[in-house]
């Protein structure tokens, strides 16, 4: 397919008359020669005896090499009185130094080197990096072997950890925007929901060495893990130093109970999280969404479009018409193996928070009752496709999505067939996603800001019900 | 969208370690992070594997000049048919006057609105229309100034009608939307204390699309929904400032800092300002600061120069040259004491310390951007290392060598988050402990080395990315009239000596020349 479109496009190009712009002309008459074809670089995968699957994509450009670890585990697999247990193993991989290095040594080693190496577990992903001179590549590999199989987790780091972490909750109700999105996931997932869970005092407390010991032997694994490496490198030399290096790396000890946890939507309705110090509301308004492997993902990606962005519905009516916020949005933002969100939102003068509101629903709202128009389609589908190029601009880029597509399991064409969705969204397509994935009787409306100040008041967006307000104290240690 | 402040970062910001849960990166946010140039070379053998890629690079670019003086780069990169575009405004808020802080921002955000064709259904009958609103607000103005509450009210209902009939002639952002719909992205402009900057990427192929609407944009702008726009830009200020405890703390620390520098103000401007600005303010500042030669235009990616060039002459051939715009009057006196405040707020606490330093056209120049790496860059560096890894009184260190800009005299601060138990004195006193062994130890020629190799290194990861090259070389070209200084100012940090670091620190941190800015809880806290 690429090569035959390749073919036309040489053919369309030489056809072209030089372009004459000896007159400055109004964008609107300007004609484009179709852009050339994009390049998808030329790459490598294979697999370990011991499972471990590799990805090696040469790029010579510059004198870097760097490369990437997915490791399939995640905080949703930590246990529930234990939050915090992911992210810290992930951290302290890297922090406390290996065997063989201890954690300042490592510093030293890596930054004298303008080389880095970083760890870290998320909530769906765990993963490991490193980058360097082309010259340093084998030291720094060499490295980055060891945090990934060979981690000391040192006392003394992991206790610096600790103290962070607890900073962190300390400060977590520093920034209202801070306190916003984290209380939104929690009204949404639920507040005790791996996917909106929050490390408390009590949690990061109850975390032996033992079990980070064990969350990394369950979650650190060769079978369970996909390397990339892309740059400066030649791949025959690259591959014996992967042999050489993790060649030998073997599991042990039971790995991770990988069933993924349940998700359903927990509560609905309208919440404050009263802020009296604050002139301005934090609104985040949504509920449960869905995932990208979904039948109608393109659609609702083109819907995403014709709400957003430049010239998007909301930013013309909100922001530009009424001059009610700076940031104003909605989105489908779907995941890959779990459902995401339909989140909305923005900041608005406490006064006009109703208002601020009910303009934003009622956009949300004519997505599900009238169709777009064609002109918005298109406006929608051609910044899509137009802008697809920008999917390919380099090497690492490509690398980063098969190496996703093979973590979740998404077929390694999915990105163009994403494209080929786009390209046949129809109105009616659009309206029927909506229909079946907004759902106004769903939503979480959440404010933050000063009550007082906020006239009309919530309970107007509420009538039959009550404002719910959430408490958002911390709760202290050994409480 | 438009007008957010951001970060742009210098060879030494790339950070080497991550940053703790972002608490850092919202001080980088508040500001436009300005470049710290300084690069280095360093172990001989990275630095002789490193140059000819250097020149390489710096052989794929050109550089011409239209007849109006507008100057334009070009650097051929050919990896994707994609190309990245900036215009760097040299102007910023250093520029404006005082009672009309914001207006070089407010302008930033008024050049996404469109022209006389592009944004309008008609624009006679809006022009119209925006006339009457001028004239109505101007009234409003006058009455409040009187104290007249009642006047004023019935002006404020009729210019709430006013827009509502301007905006019947409005097509909404088209500007952006048609940039956006020709596959454009990452568009969107900043404005800092030096400069204002415009930019998005788009397919290669519709390189002439740029040509046509950015030169269109500053050749025959409409300011319209000034009055819309103003609210958003007082919610943009809300967010930012006063409802963000480090924002206003930034805000405050700056009119401590400078006594009459133009620094001293904030860049989105007083709220009192933004009240009472008007669309011929915008434009008077238009005419000053927007001619072709205080412009430069960078263009990044797979594009033919001599296409480039032949366009150009086409498209921004069409700008009039104007006079050189006025310089700002900075009469900063010396500082003599050290000073210090404190802000109570809803906020675990912070502390904030700053020097002042020269501009960027000062011969030491480089050396700050060094000592900046050697202080906070990485988990080697000697405040991560003694306060967060060691003594552990603060949860995270940070810096902002150029604050709030370095086109003139500025400052270097350096600022640390407390760790839970440990006070802003606490960080001081180790700041304090860190400073003068960097004035009276020599420094290793270790750690001189890994400066210098981070230098090197962190440019060269720069050069993989067509817009941050974009903005690199329009910095370099507006603020030191040279792009070339993106790489020669490599080769003067190679002959860096821990000596001349030792001299600088020793003139830079002198307490005399010292502002604390502490950051406390308030009682009642949240």
């Amino acid at each position: 397919m690429l090569a035959l479109a390749g073919l036309l496009g040489v053919l369309l190009l030489a056809w072209q008359a030089p372009a004459s712009a000896l007159t400055p002309r109004f964008y609107s008459e300007l004609e484009f020669s179709p852009l050339r074809d994009i390049q998808i670089p030329d790459y490598e995968r294979y697999e370990l005896p011991n499972g471990l699957v590799v990805y090696l994509l040469e790029d010579h450009e510059l004198p870097l090499v760097s490369g990437s670890a997915s490791f399939r585990t995640g905080g949703r697999f930590e246990p529930a009185d234990k939050v915090g247990l992911a992210s810290l193993t992930g951290d302290a991989m890297r922090l406390g130094g290996t065997t063989d290095l201890d954690g300042d040594a490592l510093n030293e080693a890596l930054e004298q080197r303008a080389a880095s190496i970083e760890t870290g577990i998320d909530t769906s992903e765990g993963s490991a990096s490193f980058s360097a001179l082309t010259e340093d590549t084998e030291a720094v590999f060499g490295l980055f072997a060891d945090v990934v199989q060979r981690p000391a987790f040192a006392a003394d780091k992991v206790d610096l950890l600790r103290r962070q972490y607890s900073g962190s909750i300390a400060r977590r109700n520093d920034s209202p925007d801070g306190i916003t999105s984290r209380e939104f996931r929690k009204l949404v997932y639920g507040a005790d929901s791996p996917y909106a869970r929050t490390a408390e005092y009590a949690t990061l407390g109850a975390i032996s060495e033992a079990d980070i010991q064990q969350f990394y032997q369950a979650s650190i694994r060769p079978e369970q893990t996909i390397l990339g490496i892309v740059g400066d490198f030649d791949s025959a030399q690259m591959k014996q130093w992967i042999a050489a290096y993790f060649g030998d790396w073997q599991q042990s000890g039971a790995g991770l109970d990988e069933e993924l946890p349940s998700v359903e939507q927990a509560r609905a309705g309208v919440f404050v999280v009263s802020q009296p110090q604050l002139t301005q509301s934090y609104v985040q308004m949504g509920h449960i969404g869905g995932r990208l492997d979904y039948p109608d993902h393109a659609a609702l990606a083109v819907m995403n479009e014709v709400l957003n962005g430049f010239g998007g519905r909301l930013f013309n009516e909100v922001r530009s018409r009424q001059g009610l916020a700076y940031s104003v949005y909605a989105f489908w933002a779907p995941r890959y193996d779990y459902p995401g969100l339909f989140i909305g939102g923005g900041q608005t003068r406490s006064e006009a928070t109703v208002p601020f509101i009910r303009s934003t629903l009622g956009e949300i709202n004519r997505m599900r009752t009238s169709p777009v128009t064609d002109a918005e389609l298109a406006q929608a589908q051609d910044a899509v496709l137009n802008s697809f190029v920008f999917n390919f601009q380099s090497p690492s880029q490509t690398l980063a999505r098969l190496m996703r597509y093979e973590y979740y399991d998404y077929p390694q064409d999915f990105v163009f067939q994403f494209q080929d969705q786009v390209r046949e969204t129809t109105v009616q397509a659009i309206l029927a996603a909506a229909q079946a994935r907004l759902a106004p009787e769903q939503l979480v409306i959440l404010v933050v800001g000063n009550p007082d100040d906020i006239q009309p008041g919530l309970d107007s967006l509420a009538p039959n019900t009550a404002v719910n307000p959430v408490d958002i104290a911390i709760p202290q240690p050994g409480a | 969208m438009t007008g957010r402040l951001q970060t742009a970062r210098g060879f030494f910001a790339g950070r080497l370690r991550p940053t703790l849960i972002g608490l850092v990166a919202l001080v980088s946010l508040w500001l436009w992070w300005p470049i710290a140039p300084a690069a280095a070379r360093q172990p001989l053998q990275t630095a002789q594997a490193v140059q000819p890629y250097l020149d390489r690079v710096a052989e794929a670019i050109t550089e011409f000049t239209l007849d109006n003086g507008m100057k334009f780069i070009v650097m051929e990169r050919h990896q994707a048919p994609v190309v990245s575009f900036m215009i760097h405004a040299n102007v910023g808020a250093v520029d404006e006057t005082d009672g009309k802080t914001g207006v070089a921002h407010y302008l930033e955000h008024l050049a996404f609105k469109g022209t006389s064709r592009i944004g309008t259904k008609d624009f006679g009958a809006e022009q119209q229309a925006m006339a009457k609103l001028d004239a109505v607000f101007d009234e409003f103005l006058t009455a409040q100034a009187a104290g007249d509450q009642a006047q004023a009210g019935e002006l404020q209902a009729e210019l709430k009608a006013l827009q509502q009939e301007a905006a019947s002639f409005i097509e909404q952002n088209q500007y952006g939307q048609i940039i956006q719909q020709a596959g454009g992205v990452g568009l969107n402009a900043t404005t800092s204390a030096d400069e204002t900057r415009y930019f998005y990427s788009l397919p290669a192929n519709r390189l002439e699309l740029w040509m046509s609407l950015e030169s269109d944009r500053f050749l025959d702008p409409v300011f319209r929904e000034f009055y819309e726009e103003k609210d958003v830009i007082l919610e943009e200020r809300r967010m930012r400032v006063d409802n963000s405890p480090i924002g206003t703390m930034i805000e405050k620390f700056l009119e401590e800092a400078f006594v009459s520098h133009p620094y001293r103000r904030p860049v989105i401007g007083y709220q009192d300002d933004l009240f009472v600005a008007t669309r011929d303010d915008i434009q008077a500042f238009y005419d000053m600061y927007y001619g072709p030669g205080n412009l430069t235009a960078v263009v990044v990616g797979d594009v033919d120069p001599a296409e480039v060039q032949r366009m150009a002459e086409v498209y921004f051939g069409r700008y009039q040259s104007r006079a050189v715009p006025p310089q700002p009057v900075i009469d900063e006196p010396a500082q003599a004491a050290p000073r210090e405040f404190t802000l109570t707020l809803p906020s675990e606490p912070w502390y904030l310390e700053g020097y002042h330093r020269p501009s960027l056209t000062h011969p030491d120049h480089v050396i700050y951007g060094m000592i900046d790496s050697m202080l906070v860059g990485g988990r080697t560096s000697r405040l991560y290392k003694t306060l967060v890894d060691e003594a552990q009184v603060a949860l995270d260190i940070g810096s902002l060598n150029g604050f709030p800009g370095d086109r003139y005299d500025n400052i270097f601060l350096i600022y640390g988050l407390t760790a839970p138990g440990h006070t802003p004195e606490e960080i001081g006193d180790l700041f304090a402990q860190e400073l003068r062994r960097l004035q009276q130890e020599p420094v290793s020629s270790q750690e001189l080395d890994r400066i210098k190799t981070q230098a090197r290194a962190g440019l060269l990861q720069r050069l993989a990315s067509n817009s941050g090259m974009a903005s690199l070389l329009a910095e370099y070209q507006a603020k030191t009239g040279d792009w070339r200084n993106l790489f020669s100012e490599l080769k003067a940090i190679e002959a860096v000596s821990g000596a001349d670091i030792q001299r600088v620190a020793q003139t830079l941190f002198q307490p005399t020349h010292r502002t604390v800015g502490k950051l406390l809880p308030a009682p009642s806290g949240p």
